[in-house]
C-alpha cells in the first residue's frame, strides 16, 4: 500500500486531509476508482448497502466465467450433451470462483432483504396501539352484496407501491416556489423529471 | 430585545381586536407560535434531534441554520445514521444529497424533511385549520418549556404538542397525536445551542460549494377536472391537479392534492374496469393512512397523514364534475 493509498483510506474513514490531497484525488482516475471502490466495501461491511446497488456484481461473476475460455473450450465438442459438458468443467474449473461469487451475491441479496424490511412490512397490522378500523389491513366495507374481486397480491402490492411513492414525490415538490393552486398542473405533471430511482417509475408515462 | 417586545406588544394588540370578531384563539398562544417562527428564521443555532415514528427506528438529525451578514438564511439538515442524507437550504434553493440518487435541487423556501416546515416558519397559516392552547410549562431536555397544543378544528386531522424553550422560543419537542391522544411520531431535541455568529460549517463547507443544478418545471396545459370532492376538511384546499395516463392497462389516473400547509393528503382516481387492483384496503405506514376503495366504478386512493375516518369521507366524496 503506497501513501497515497494509505492517505485515501484516512480519507474514506474521516480523516482530514489537506486540499492538495483532494485535487489529487479528483484528477486522478485510478484514485478516484479506488475510492469508489472503499466506500462500497465500507457500505457493505456495515449494512448500509442502499436499497439498488448501482453496481452489478452477477455481470462481473458473468463475465469472469465467460473469460475462462482455456477451459471450457476443448469440452465443447459437437458430441457432448451441451448442458452436461459445460456444467461440469465449468464447475470443477472455477469452482472457487463460483463459490466466492455466489456467497458475495448471497451477502448482497442479504442486505438488500434486510434494508427491504420495512417495504415488506407494510400489509402487516399497524402497532397495537391502533385501535378499530385503523389497527391495519381490514376490508373497508362490510356490506356482503358487493362482489369482491380477485386481485392478485403483486399486482396490489405494485399499485401500492406506485401511489407511495407518487405520494411522497407529490409532497416533496409542493413546496416548490411556484407552486400555486393555479400552476398545480405544471408542478404535478413536471415531476417525472426528477431524478428519482424509484422502481415504479417505468409504470409512469414520461 | 426592545423592537421584538414592540413587535408582541402591536400583536398583543391586534389579537384582542381579532378576538372581538370571535375568530381568534388564545393570544399567548400567538405570541409564543410568533417567537417560535422569529427564533427560527432569524437565530444562529445547532441543534441534534431525534425523529420516532411507529415501525421505524429513532433517527437523529443534526440541524444548523445560519444567517449570512447579507441576511441570507442558510440551513442544514443532517441524518446522522446510516451512509448520510443531506439536505442544505441557502436562500430559496434546497439541495439534496443522498447516497442512493444524484443529487439535485429545488427552488423552495424550506426543506422538505422530518420537521414540519410550516408550522415552525408560518404557525399563523394555520390559524383556520386548527386551535393553538398554550397548555402550561415543563421541563424538556433541561430547559424550561413552554406547551403549546394544537388541535384541528373539525377533528379531521392528528394534533401536534409542541414544546418551546421558554427563553429562545425554539421548540425542543414536537409530538403529533391521534385523535385519542395517543401519540404517533416524536421529536425530541436533545441538543440546543444558539451563538452569535453562524457555524463555521457553513463559511469553511457551504459557501465555496457548488450545489446542484436547480431542477426547472417546464410549463404544462390544465387538464379538465373530471371530479372533485365534495368533503375538504376545514382549512383544507385543493393545491394541485393532474391527469396522467397509465401504461399497463392505458387507463387515467386524476390525481388531487388537499393541503392546509401542514398536512398533505394525495387523492388518485383512477376508473375500476376489472383490470386494476381493487379490493379495499386499509393501511397505515408509519403515520401515513393509505386508503384503497371502490367507489361505484371509481377506484379512490387517498393517501396522507390523517385517521382513517377522514380517508374514508373524502373518498366516499367524490361527485362527477358537471
Amino acid at each position: 500500500m503506497t501513501p497515497k493509498h494509505e492517505n485515501l483510506s484516512a480519507f474514506v474513514d474521516g480523516e482530514g486531509q489537506d486540499e492538495n490531497f483532494v485535487k489529487t484525488l479528483v484528477n486522478d482516475a485510478e484514485l478516484s476508482a479506488r475510492w469508489h471502490r472503499y466506500h462500497i466495501i465500507r457500505q457493505s461491511l456495515r449494512k448500509e448497502m442502499p436499497e439498488q446497488a448501482d453496481f452489478d456484481i452477477s455481470g462481473s461473476v458473468m463475465a469472469a466465467l465467460q473469460s475462462e475460455p482455456a477451459i471450457l473450450a476443448p469440452k465443447r465438442t459437437w458430441k457432448d450433451l451441451p448442458v452436461i459438458s459445460n456444467v461440469i468443467p465449468l464447475v470443477r474449473s472455477s469452482g472457487q470462483l463460483a463459490i466466492a461469487a455466489s456467497v458475495a451475491v448471497a451477502v448482497i441479496f442479504g442486505f438488500q432483504q434486510v434494508n427491504n424490511q420495512p417495504e415488506t412490512q407494510i400489509f402487516n397490522p399497524a402497532p397495537a396501539s391502533f385501535t378499530g378500523i385503523q389497527g391495519g389491513l381490514s376490508p373497508v366495507s362490510l356490506e356482503q352484496t358487493r362482489v369482491m374481486p380477485n386481485v392478485s397480491v403483486e399486482e396490489q402490492q405494485r399499485r401500492f407501491n406506485m401511489l407511495m411513492n407518487d405520494h411522497m414525490n407529490q409532497v416533496m415538490l409542493k413546496n416548490t416556489l411556484s407552486s400555486t393552486p393555479e400552476k398545480a398542473a405544471v408542478e404535478s405533471s413536471a415531476q417525472e423529471r426528477q431524478p428519482d430511482v424509484s422502481q415504479e417509475r417505468e409504470n409512469l408515462p414520461e | 430585545m426592545r423592537h421584538v417586545n414592540v413587535a408582541l406588544l402591536c400583536l398583543l394588540f391586534a389579537v384582542q381586536v381579532h378576538a372581538q370578531s370571535g375568530l381568534v384563539q388564545d393570544p399567548n398562544a400567538q405570541i409564543w407560535l410568533t417567537k417560535m417562527a422569529q427564533a427560527k428564521q432569524q437565530l444562529n443555532y445547532k441543534v441534534t434531534f431525534v425523529m420516532s415514528r411507529p415501525g421505524a427506528d429513532p433517527q437523529p438529525y443534526l440541524w444548523r441554520h445560519a444567517i449570512t451578514e447579507d441576511g441570507i438564511e442558510m440551513e442544514q439538515l443532517d441524518q446522522l445514521n446510516g451512509p448520510g442524507k443531506e439536505v442544505i437550504r441557502i436562500g430559496n434553493t434546497v439541495s439534496y444529497f443522498d447516497s442512493h440518487r444524484p443529487p439535485y435541487s429545488l427552488q423552495s423556501s424550506h426543506i422538505s424533511g422530518p420537521l414540519p416546515s410550516i408550522l415552525l416558519t408560518d404557525p399563523l397559516s394555520l390559524m383556520p385549520a386548527y386551535e393553538f392552547v398554550v397548555v402550561g410549562k415543563s421541563r424538556i431536555s433541561g430547559r424550561v418549556a413552554q406547551q403549546i397544543r394544537m388541535v384541528s378544528k373539525d377533528k379531521t386531522r392528528f394534533g401536534y404538542n409542541l414544546w418551546l424553550d421558554q427563553n429562545i422560543g425554539l421548540p425542543l419537542k414536537i409530538s403529533v397525536v391521534d385523535l385519542n391522544g395517543q401519540k404517533m411520531e416524536q421529536i425530541q431535541v436533545t441538543e440546543l445551542e444558539v451563538t452569535p455568529s453562524p457555524d463555521p460549517y457553513f463559511a469553511n463547507y457551504v459557501v465555496s460549494a457548488t450545489m446542484p443544478d436547480v431542477v426547472q418545471f417546464a410549463p404544462q396545459p390544465k387538464e379538465k377536472q373530471n371530479w372533485k370532492l365534495d368533503f375538504v376538511p376545514i382549512g383544507m384546499e385543493q393545491v394541485k391537479h393532474s391527469v396522467r395516463l397509465l401504461q399497463n392497462n392505458g387507463g387515467k389516473l386524476e390525481y388531487m392534492m388537499l393541503s392546509d400547509g401542514l398536512v398533505d393528503i394525495s387523492v388518485y382516481l383512477q376508473r375500476a374496469n376489472g383490470q386494476v387492483a381493487e379490493s379495499d384496503i386499509v393501511a397505515r405506514i408509519g403515520s401515513d393512512i393509505y386508503y384503497s376503495r371502490t367507489q361505484g366504478n371509481v377506484l379512490v386512493t387517498v393517501i396522507g397523514k390523517i385517521p382513517a375516518n377522514t380517508a374514508n369521507a373524502i373518498a366516499t366524496s367524490i361527485s362527477a364534475v358537471q
